[in-house]
């Protein structure tokens, strides 16, 4: 009876975390192709990049050049699986959404020499993966260079065009884990400040995590302590802290990856962001025209318009037009080459 | 030495008591659990069922106040899951508090989907416990303390009635010995024909209900939504608090305490950027500081003797 008990206990989680079960879903359209897509364990509905990525697919799926499979996971384990159930089901092209999906992709391609597999958010370098294999990443460093040219000007300049901007020339940024998509947003933030506003101090806090909301609060209070009357998160659900501190402190604070301005519609200026939307619809170009080179790492910025600032909203007002044409000259300065934006500490020198 | 006086003002304690709020109630429930006999090490489970079921009724039916209640509520409720597993299935404790932790994430994972339709972050509470915050009249004018401790928002206030109701119940009350005696002596505290079984139910849903405060406070006061995994790490470092404070209440109060200080402290050293060290080595600091205190108090102290023993009185037909 106890075992039995222990057995029904440690099953409940599993059960628990599971979410909702496998499922395929697939129009019958015939001589398209098909293009595969397995999500992570969050599956559709996560106003991430699952959402984005079928975004993508829907509207070349849409223009008659795609038939979607789409295929969600029970668990992790459904992984390998579910690209293996893809390739042997005739996509041609498979969307794997997701970093933990680095292991299951190096797995399964050599598997299905034919099938094309493209990895949202994932970068392979050492060793380089199979050339069936895509990496897909973001030039993050290039939409953090357009929020840093807006701080940059709205906390010194302009600070007089709202009442939650004060007169030190200090912007923040709340970060979550220091890894390289967090490490390039900061970097780029920081060089974007820096180019319009050469004297600002760009403060900083590494918070560790990604879903701490009372530590990225505490984290933005503590440099609106020092200053900062913008603060920037790059720090997933750690970040969603800055929208309370931001009422709490009485500054104004940006987003990052989607548009967050609904968090706290007063006090948010812009977001950075990164969309997987337009990365994945232009891979799917890529493919159809043949164009797709596995084997290596697609990166994708502002010339394919796939990062960028968020709309500022009830800011529209608030933000003069030269910082609007500021970023212009900065967005263009970026596609074409005449900035270059360092993507390390290292290399940017802080 | 300028840094640290310029680090040790008013706003550093303020923050010192944010953090250490939810982390003071968790250890205080550890406490009164522990001092029962039953082990519990599913704090941050039972903190995130009362941190998702208070932001979900907070936002459903728009009123922070009904949040507490059923973030209370679903603690407590999900702690009469690990009395029943421990106390009457006779399962041990620590593999109970295991399963109470992952479940607890996985359910309100599950839940979030379900009832937001989304992961991630819950839609945000049409009014949060922050409105509420208020100063008490003549004690928030001392000095220093006064607007650390006496200008807060409700569930710090409430925080403070906890832990002095917890005090008087521990050393002044019926309940309270009968708690202690369950967690030393229990076959004594049965033959004087007390339940231990009934004091345990009792200990360990008053701890979840403690926890699920402690939650409430996360997600409908400090913050405004639920979000994945919120409580971070909370309930295991109230865990070590509650050790480290030599299962008492006071304890458990001074050594959670201590973990929200270094906390601060950590994130201010590091936006003052005086040491010029990786962040890493602040983001260990309250683990550091945890183990140290651990190692350092523990000795000490004395967990309740029969901490972690089934206890089972044989009788025919059950």
């Amino acid at each position: 009876m106890r075992k039995l008990t222990v057995i029904f206990l440690l099953s409940i989680p599993a059960i628990a975390l599971s979410g909702a079960g496998s499922k395929a879903v697939g129009t019958a359209v015939q001589e398209r192709i098909i293009v595969g897509m397995a999500t992570d364990a969050n599956g559709l509905g996560d106003g991430s990049f699952n959402d984005g990525v079928y975004a993508g697919l829907k509207k070349a799926e849409d223009e008659g050049l795609i038939e979607i499979r789409l295929i969600e996971p029970a668990s992790m384990t459904d992984y390998v699986p579910n690209l293996s159930g893809l390739a042997e089901d005739g996509a041609e092209l498979i969307f794997a959404v997701g970093f933990l999906f680095y292991d299951a992709l190096l797995e399964v391609a050599p598997n299905y020499p034919d099938t094309m597999f493209a990895g949202i958010d994932l970068f392979y370098d050492s060793p380089m993966p199979p050339s069936n294999v895509l990496g897909i990443n973001w030039k993050e460093h290039e939409s953090g260079y357009l929020a840093g040219v807006v701080a940059g000007l709205m906390t010194r300049e302009y600070a007089n065009r709202s009442d939650k901007l004060n007169d030190e020339n200090v912007i923040g940024a709340v970060l979550g884990m220091d890894i390289p998509p967090v490490e390039r947003y900061f970097v780029g933030f920081t060089e974007g400040a820096k180019s319009v506003n050469s004297d600002i101090e760009v403060l900083s806090v590494v918070t560790g995590t990604f879903t701490d909301q009372a530590k990225g609060k505490e984290a933005t209070i503590a440099l609106a302590e020092q200053g900062a009357d913008i603060v920037i998160q790059f720090a997933g659900l750690t970040g969603m802290g800055i929208f309370t501190a931001a009422q709490e402190k009485n500054i104004l604070v940006m987003g990052a990856d989607v548009d967050q301005n609904h968090f706290a519609p007063e006090y948010t200026l812009t977001s950075a962001m990164k969309g997987t939307t337009q990365a994945t619809y232009l891979t799917t170009l890529d493919f159809i025209d043949g164009n797709f080179k596995g084997g290596g790492n697609a990166v994708f910025g502002l010339a394919e318009d796939a990062v960028g600032l968020a709309p500022f909203h009830d800011f529209d007002f608030v933000v003069p037009s030269e910082v609007i044409d500021a970023v212009e000259q900065a967005r263009s300065d970026i596609i074409s080459g005449a900035v270059d934006i360092p993507q390390t500490r290292d290399d940017a020198g802080i | 030495m300028n840094v640290f006086i310029e680090l040790l003002n008013a706003e550093f304690l303020i923050a010192s008591v944010r953090l250490a709020t939810p982390i003071i109630l968790a250890s205080i429930g550890a406490t009164i659990c522990d001092r029962s006999g039953i082990v519990n090490i599913g704090m941050e489970g039972m903190m995130l069922m009362g941190a998702f079921f208070a932001a979900w009724a907070a936002w459903k039916f728009a009123n922070p106040w009904f949040g507490v209640l059923v973030g209370m509520l679903a603690g407590g409720l999900f702690a009469l899951f690990h009395a029943w597993a421990t106390v009457s299935l006779h399962l041990n404790h620590v593999v109970s508090g295991a399963v109470i932790n992952i479940l607890g994430f996985g359910i309100t994972r599950y839940l979030l989907e379900l009832f937001f339709g989304h992961p991630g972050t819950s839609e945000i509470i049409p009014h949060s416990l922050a409105e509420y915050r208020f100063a008490i009249p003549l004690l928030s004018r001392i000095p220093l303390l006064g607007p650390v401790l006496f200008n807060r928002t409700p569930i710090v206030y409430m925080m403070y009635v906890v832990v002095i109701l917890f005090v008087w119940i521990t050393r002044k009350t019926r309940l309270g010995l009968h708690i202690k005696a369950a967690g030393e002596h229990p076959i004594v505290l049965e033959t004087l024909g007390i339940s231990v079984k009934k004091i345990r139910y009792i200990a360990v849903i008053l701890s979840g209900i403690l926890c699920g405060l402690g939650g409430a406070y996360l997600s409908i006061e400090n913050g405004n939504s639920f979000s994945e995994g919120m409580t971070a790490g909370r309930g295991f470092i109230a865990l070590g608090a509650n050790i480290a404070g030599g299962w008492t209440v006071v304890g458990s109060l001074i050594a959670s305490f201590f973990f929200g200080m270094v906390d601060a402290l950590a994130l201010r050293i590091q936006v003052l950027g005086v040491f010029r060290v990786p962040s890493e080595i602040f983001l260990i600091f309250p683990y550091v500081a945890a183990l140290l205190a651990v190692a350092g108090l523990v000795r000490k102290s004395r967990a309740p003797r029969a901490l972690g023993e089934d206890f089972q009185i044989e009788r025919s037909g059950t």
